[in-house]
């Protein structure tokens, strides 16, 4: 809107027009950033090398062995780990959220820090601990048992060594959905359970549980639709071990010969169960507003386990050696040891590894520069959509605001590999050649960022009541002042919440940009991801470190800023 | 001097219209309630004349000049009035005393002006203790004053009300209806106040405006809506009625359960459905039959439930209407009893609508 000019009919008419384009230029932008790469994704999978229309590419998949197997491989992953993390953290959620175990809340920290750890280092973490020979653990193994050099406990590079791993970054999804729902719940619903005379058992059994019971589902298509879509894990345990997912499938289709059509055509399925599991999990969380509604809610009442509280206590920290204690410790380890394979010691202790990291190896002065600059203009140009969108959207400002908050949130149902795939063929080709330049890795991460950045501030427009600008308005601002003085000041904390959201986002992403880097546009997830090819332990850890340093550093800062819409479901890749 | 008119306003979303061609003219200085159920197009109504919602037909004009029409729509800060929200709408990252000279600011009043209105303002409304606190910090019927007193100080031409007082609690709320008619006596707006509480505007209107399904049912005096009801709506939204269905013998007699009922109100056709309504406590209760038999009807009791200071009875005459009577405590009349009701002529309202 404009402010006011002399002549009313003159205002409005101008004002009208302004926010129209604002609207185009808008969906402009979203159609760019979503549906043209979509597009050509569709158009690959169905033409042949000379662009005719074929269906021979899903024949090939679905014929070729070395390309079925992967599909096969990803869903026995996919199940296996959404099946152990309901297993694991569902339990686990309950614990922290209705029981009176000590420390509840430093085990939601610690599970909250291998959220924010990236699948990919805690990988690399685990090489470090269960590599059949370097192997930390191994090596703690061989010299209690006095094995001999050949024998390992553990073998990471294994299919269960895959689920293990994935399953240890997943279980945060549907541990922190349990708790939540758990926190949620008014415990009202149990009192009037107790009061017809069940046990506290029976309540929990009878009452909290059933509850609970579509949180612990969603958390179960979460964790099956992370497993499926990551790429880091599996490309850095998988492949030494000889086998492939369908991520790192679709990402050696990329490999010298490139079949870009047959990749197109694999990332397809990907796609549309991706679409099919979140349309799943949002009726099964839709309908289970109920537990949320309902007036004034005390805090929950706690169960009290006696002596059971240790042993839940030993179990909670005997779970989180795995995301957390052991990665971290091997991480250090490696950062500070003269060879990564070895225990610290006196004889073996070195900074040298931060030096040569810092220092000497060349390429990390460019990835850093390269993630910082693209995590800041992501983190900005993300924010300010998400701004222009949600308020767009929430309050209803012009008409078709519906389709621009659909296209916001679309990129929600794409694994970054798929955007990764549809990416490069759509800007490796005129009009617009992108590849090998900042720009592209631009797109990719402003896409994938925006779901979450525009849930996050049209929760935070939502909390803030029209009726706030509309006083603002009669009192005599006009729409601009109004948003400045009112709306503005009361988003600020949102803002700066969301805008660190997308920063820690984008510079922890792989999937998307291991399938569009250049020599010149290397990303620090990039060179870690590098760098293990090559195996130099060492130097990962230190950029491992430096990355999670970061990243906890701006988690923690937005965290305190009190977020509007809750918990942020981080992407992992 | 400001009047505000109402000329076949018109707001339709799709093709349902939420105010359905309203005309009212509203004087200078008048204090005018819109009473009516939720989603009758009250605060739709109040939206408009605020300038928060184009009309789809009609116009809205103050005084001479012409804010509201489906061609243009003076926007809400060009229009000199003030609104009281009914979620207060205080800025809570403003203090008391923030929130209240905010409209001034605008204004670009000099600040010895500002501080002398503040003082003021904050003196009238009980608020000078709080004056740097948060809204957060204050308790409902604190925040409800600070959302008067930073509508009253720019002192608007028209001041809206948006069912200000639903949100306190009872007590606070009587108290509020006097301090709102006592604020608009000593500044004398043109008020709009939309309220679903019909004491409420019985407490604080000159005019009452009921409304229904978007448009005005009756509009009147409070004393006209309540002992002059044109339809059965109005008959049954304001105050307690019965309202009784029968035919009409002549232009003033209408037959109800077989026995002839004078009636006042606007002449009714011969022959045609007729609907009387008649105030629950105004209705007497005989326990024995009266010899003179001028609109009486006999009936048998229901039940009846002592309330302290009068009793709540329920009968039923001999087509089967049943009706509620409110009588004084003393005389209490078993269920299943034979009772007589004399309906007083003056007090039988014949129903238009």
């Amino acid at each position: 809107m404009t402010i006011a000019v002399s002549d009313p009919p003159a205002r409005m008419t101008h004002g009208f027009d302004y926010t129209k384009l604002v609207l185009y230029g808008f969906a402009l932008v979203l159609c760019v950033l979503i549906v043209l790469p979509m597009s050509w994704l569709v158009y690959y999978a169905f033409v042949d090398k000379d662009g005719a229309f074929t269906l021979r590419n899903f024949a090939t998949l679905v014929n070729d062995p070395t390309l079925l197997d992967p599909l096969i491989t990803t869903f026995t992953l996919a199940f296996s780990t959404s099946l152990i993390c309901c297993v694991v953290a569902a339990p686990m959620g309950w614990l922290v959220a209705r029981t009176d175990m000590p420390l509840r809340r430093t085990v939601r920290l610690l599970v909250t820090a291998s959220f924010v750890t990236p699948p990919f280092l805690g990988a690399i973490a685990w090489e470090l601990l269960a590599a059949p020979n370097s192997g930390l653990i191994n090596k703690v193994y061989r010299i209690v048992t006095g094995a001999d050099a050949d024998s390992h406990l553990f073998n990471i590079y294994s299919f269960p060594g895959l689920i293990f791993v994935v399953t240890c970054y997943t279980f945060p999804y549907v541990f922190v959905l349990v708790a939540n729902a758990l926190e949620r719940t008014p415990s009202e619903l149990e009192d009037a359970s107790s009061i017809l005379g069940a046990s506290t058992w029976e309540t929990a059994r009878r009452v909290t549980v059933p509850l609970v019971l579509p949180a612990i589902l969603a958390g179960a298509l979460v964790a099956f639709l992370q497993a499926m879509t990551l790429f880091g894990s599996p490309a850095i345990l998988a492949l030494p071990a000889g086998f492939h997912t369908m991520t790192t499938k679709i990402w050696s289709l990329f490999q010298y010969p490139p079949k870009p059509e047959l990749a197109a055509a694999a990332s397809l399925p990907l796609l549309i169960l991706t679409v099919i599991l979140l349309r799943a999990e949002h009726t099964i969380l839709g309908r289970r507003s109920y537990a949320v509604l309902g007036g004034k809610n005390s805090d929950p009442r706690l169960i009290r386990l006696g002596w059971l509280r240790w042993v839940a206590l030993a179990m909670c920290f005997i779970v989180l050696l795995n995301p957390v204690f052991l990665p971290y410790a091997a991480l250090f380890n490696a950062t500070f040891s003269k060879v990564a394979s070895q225990f610290i010691s006196f004889s073996n202790f070195t900074v040298h590894n931060i030096h040569f990291v810092l220092f000497e190896l060349s390429a990390t002065k460019l990835a850093l520069y390269n993630t910082f600059v693209l995590g800041i203009a992501t983190a900005t140009i993300g924010t300010v959509i998400a701004v222009v969108i949600s308020y767009l959207t929430t309050r209803e400002a012009v008409t078709g605001h519906k389709a621009l908050g659909f296209l916001a949130t679309a990129p929600v149902a794409i694994p970054g590999i798929v955007l990764g795939v549809g990416l490069f063929l759509s800007y490796t080709r005129p009009p617009f050649v992108l590849y090998g330049t900042l720009w592209i890795l631009l797109l990719a991460f402003l896409t994938l960022a925006m779901p979450a950045a525009y849930q996050q501030m049209q929760s935070a427009f939502k909390a803030i009541h029209p009726e706030l600008e509309d006083a603002s308005r009669i009192l005599g601002a006009t729409r601009l002042k109004a948003l400045r003085q009112i709306t503005a000041p009361l988003l600020r904390t949102s803002v700066i919440a969301t805008w660190c959201f997308v920063f820690v986002g984008t510079i922890r992403e792989l999937s998307a940009a291991v399938m569009l880097f250049t020599s010149e546009t290397k990303v620090i997830s990039v060179l870690i991801f590098d760098l293990n090819e090559s195996g130099d332990l060492a130097a990962i850890s230190v950029l491992g470190l430096i990355m999670l340093v970061v990243t906890s550093g701006i988690v923690a800062l937005a965290n305190r800023l009190r977020l509007g819409g809750g918990s942020v479901r981080l992407r992992d890749n | 001097m400001a009047s505000v008119e109402l000329r076949g306003l018109t707001k339709k979303y799709g093709s349902l219209a939420v105010v359905d061609d309203i005309s009212m003219v509203i004087e200078h200085g008048t204090l005018v309630c819109l009473l009516g159920p939720s989603g009758c197009g009250k605060t739709t109504t109040l939206r408009l004349i605020a300038g928060f919602v184009e009309p789809t037909a009609g116009e809205i004009r103050v005084g001479d000049r012409v804010v509201s029409s489906p061609q243009k729509t003076l926007p809400p800060e060009r229009r000199n009035m003030s609104m009281i929200f009914q979620s207060y709408a205080l800025w809570p990252h403003m203090t008391v005393a923030e929130n209240i000279i905010y409209g001034l600011k605008l204004r670009k009043i000099d600040s010895a002006t500002i501080k002398k209105k503040l003082d003021d303002i904050l003196s009238t409304t009980r608020l000078a203790p709080l004056a740097e606190r948060y809204p957060g910090e204050l308790s409902g019927g604190q925040q409800q004053r600070v959302a008067l007193a930073r509508a009253l100080i720019v002192e608007p031409e028209t001041l809206l009300l948006d069912e200000p007082l639903s949100n306190l609690d009872a007590n606070l709320r009587e108290e509020m209806r006097f301090e709102v008619r006592r604020l608009h006596d000593a500044y004398r707006y043109t008020t709009v106040y939309v309220t679903h509480d019909q004491s409420e505007a019985m407490t604080t209107a000159d005019v009452i405006c009921v409304m229904n399904l978007g448009k005005i049912e009756q509009s009147g005096s409070p004393e006209d809506i309540y002992d002059r009801p044109r339809s059965e709506f109005v008959a049954r939204f304001i105050g307690m009625s019965n309202v009784v269905k029968g035919k009409a013998l002549d232009s003033n007699r209408v037959s109800i359960a077989g026995v002839p009922l004078r009636v006042t109100g606007e002449p009714l056709k011969v022959g045609g459905d007729a609907a009387v309504s008649i105030r629950q406590h105004q209705i007497a209760l005989l326990a024995t039959e009266p010899a003179d038999k001028d609109n009486i009807i006999p009936a048998k009791v229901i039940r009846q439930v002592f309330l302290g200071s009068s009793r709540d009875y329920m009968v039923e005459v001999a087509d089967g209407t049943q009706l509620r009577i409110v009588t004084g405590a003393a005389e209490s009349i078993a269920p299943g009893a034979t009772v007589w009701l004399r309906l007083p002529p003056e007090r039988c309202r014949a129903l238009t609508g």
